[in-house]
């Protein structure tokens, strides 16, 4: 039987074995996987070159195998952010008093794959890699603010997962109503606060400066970076105006099987 | 006499409403780990950090006193979310089990595979037993007051004895070089960490040490008492995070 292009949409709806509030779920759990491959791709690099290149930032082998590696990370995030967020931006919802409860279900699930991609990015930045930096200037002298592990963490990891908290934000506000009318507080906390972060960065090497041979990461120089991991608590809020408005679209909904 | 017990208002849901609900659990269950190993590690190793990193720090007067210290504060802050409002009664449970999953996973492949520190030399401590204890007090209790001064001082009792059978055996005394050290000590010597002069390591400073055997209780004791402190503010703060407004503007 021949299939035209009128019957194919929904023969596809038909066969597909994902729940419509769950459509974005391939792209979420590809999303997860592509992050893993570029987490563990850095750290597999830094075993196999960290030793033999990373020790001294003066020898023409930093150059190489580490400033080389800066200079790419800074044009991949680049491009990331502009391509992101200009999606986002310009793919923007312009009817969203016509949404309907179940599309509003689904963006919420949306949603909440974002934060959730955005908190396993902030894993391995708050989490791995952050210890790493103890490890590392343990054993190698910090005679440069990019150092073999700064490089992946200061200049890589901290500007993603800003770019995914922000691209977080960037959809629940163009695409659900309740966050385009007013800007949710929590989400902007919990995304705002970990972006100073990243500007705790130039207070942490400025003081190191000071103390370039030093690493104590109980120090109150680093207390910059814990404030601002104090507002992921925000994502708290962001359940419970989440939480409350499912309620209310659930009770639109008709029952089904 | 029998306890008169009013049926609950709601109907739950049933069919679609309930996979729907289902699954956006378990997607929070995932975003939730994360965002604790994530956000409480780097809170806990910037805070309590080199305490929790290197088996010569894990002294009787410092590290049973931070280490609770610090090791309250996101507790105390799900649980007002998660207690109050859900009626989940494993908030400090949640935080610190991630906290212990990503302080073992950058242990191994960050400080033993990477750099070779051995791995008895970088083992971290466990808070578990004095979390699980701070959820029973509040689930039972469902009282901030109560969990404030009993769970925050269980929290930090507990910690010292739930870590002795680990670290005990790092404490024994060894004679090296005409002086007495621990073997803790000796790892720290002979394991050459250049960010880390020896002037900078944190331990048995004062005089509190020559109270001999009452060194570690006193520490413990002041840190139940500032732990009780420190979970009411904690739990005030997870519930200003935890905010619903929407602004106009920002």
């Amino acid at each position: 039987m021949a299939t035209t292009s009128e019957q194919l949409p929904v023969s596809l709806e038909s066969d597909s074995k994902i729940p419509w509030y769950l459509q974005d779920l391939p792209l979420y759990l590809k999303g997860f996987g592509i992050l893993t491959v570029i987490y563990i791709g850095l750290r597999l690099y830094q075993g196999a070159f960290a030793v033999a290149s990373g020790l001294d930032s003066s020898e023409p082998a930093f150059e190489q195998y580490w400033m080389q590696l800066f200079y790419v990370e800074l044009a991949v995030i680049a491009v990331f952010v502009t391509s992101v967020w200009g999606y986002l931006w310009f793919s923007r919802d312009r009817n969203l008093d016509q949404l309907s409860p179940k599309d509003e279900i689904r963006r919420y699930f949306t949603l909440t794959m974002w934060i959730s991609i955005y908190t396993f990015a902030v894993y391995w930045a708050g989490s791995y890699f952050a210890e790493q930096d103890n490890s590392w200037h343990q054993v190698a002298i910090r005679d440069t603010p990019f150092t073999a592990n700064h490089i992946i963490e200061f200049y890589f990891n901290f500007p993603l997962y800003i770019i995914l908290g922000g691209s977080a934000w960037l959809y629940a506000r163009t695409r659900l109503p309740l966050y385009a009318k007013g800007i949710s507080l929590p989400l902007t906390l919990a995304v705002v606060g970990p972006f100073m972060i990243l500007v705790s960065v130039g207070f942490n090497e400025w003081g190191h400066t000071f103390w370039f041979r030093e690493e104590f990461f109980a120090a109150p120089i680093h207390w910059g970076f814990v404030i601002g991991v104090w507002f992921a608590l925000g994502v708290g809020g962001i359940l419970l105006q989440a939480v409350s408005r499912l309620i209310e679209l659930l009770d639109m909904l008709e029952e089904a099987p | 006499m029998s306890v008169n017990i009013s049926k609950p208002s709601f109907q739950p849901y049933t069919g679609e409403k309930a996979r729907i609900s289902r699954a956006f659990d378990y997607l929070i269950l995932v975003l939730a780990l994360f965002l604790f190993i994530g956000s409480f590690h780097l809170h806990f190793a910037l805070t309590v950090g080199d305490w929790d990193f290197w088996v010569d720090w894990k002294d009787r007067q410092w590290w049973p006193l931070v280490t609770p210290l610090m090791g309250i504060t996101f507790p105390a802050a799900v649980q007002a979310v998660l207690w109050e409002k859900f009626r989940l009664p494993f908030g400090a449970t949640l935080c610190v089990t991630a906290l212990l999953i990503g302080t073992w996973v950058a242990r191994i492949f960050a400080y033993h595979l990477w750099n070779y520190f051995p791995i008895n030399m970088v083992l971290p401590a466990t808070m578990l037993p004095g979390a699980l204890v701070l959820d029973v007090i509040l689930m039972l209790s469902n009282s901030l007051t109560v969990t404030a001064i009993f769970g925050g001082a269980a929290f930090a009792l507990l910690f010292y004895p739930s870590n002795w059978p680990i670290f005990g055996m790092f404490h024994v005394p060894v004679e090296y070089g005409n002086g007495q050290l621990t073997v803790a000590d000796l790892f720290g010597f002979e394991y050459i960490r250049t960010g880390m002069p020896e002037y900078l390591r944190i331990i048995e400073r004062g005089t509190l040490r020559t109270y001999g055997q009452y060194a570690t209780p006193l520490s413990a004791f002041c840190s139940a008492l500032l732990c009780s402190l420190m979970y009411t503010l904690w739990w005030y703060i997870g519930k200003w995070f935890a905010t619903v407004r929407y602004l106009n503007k920002i």
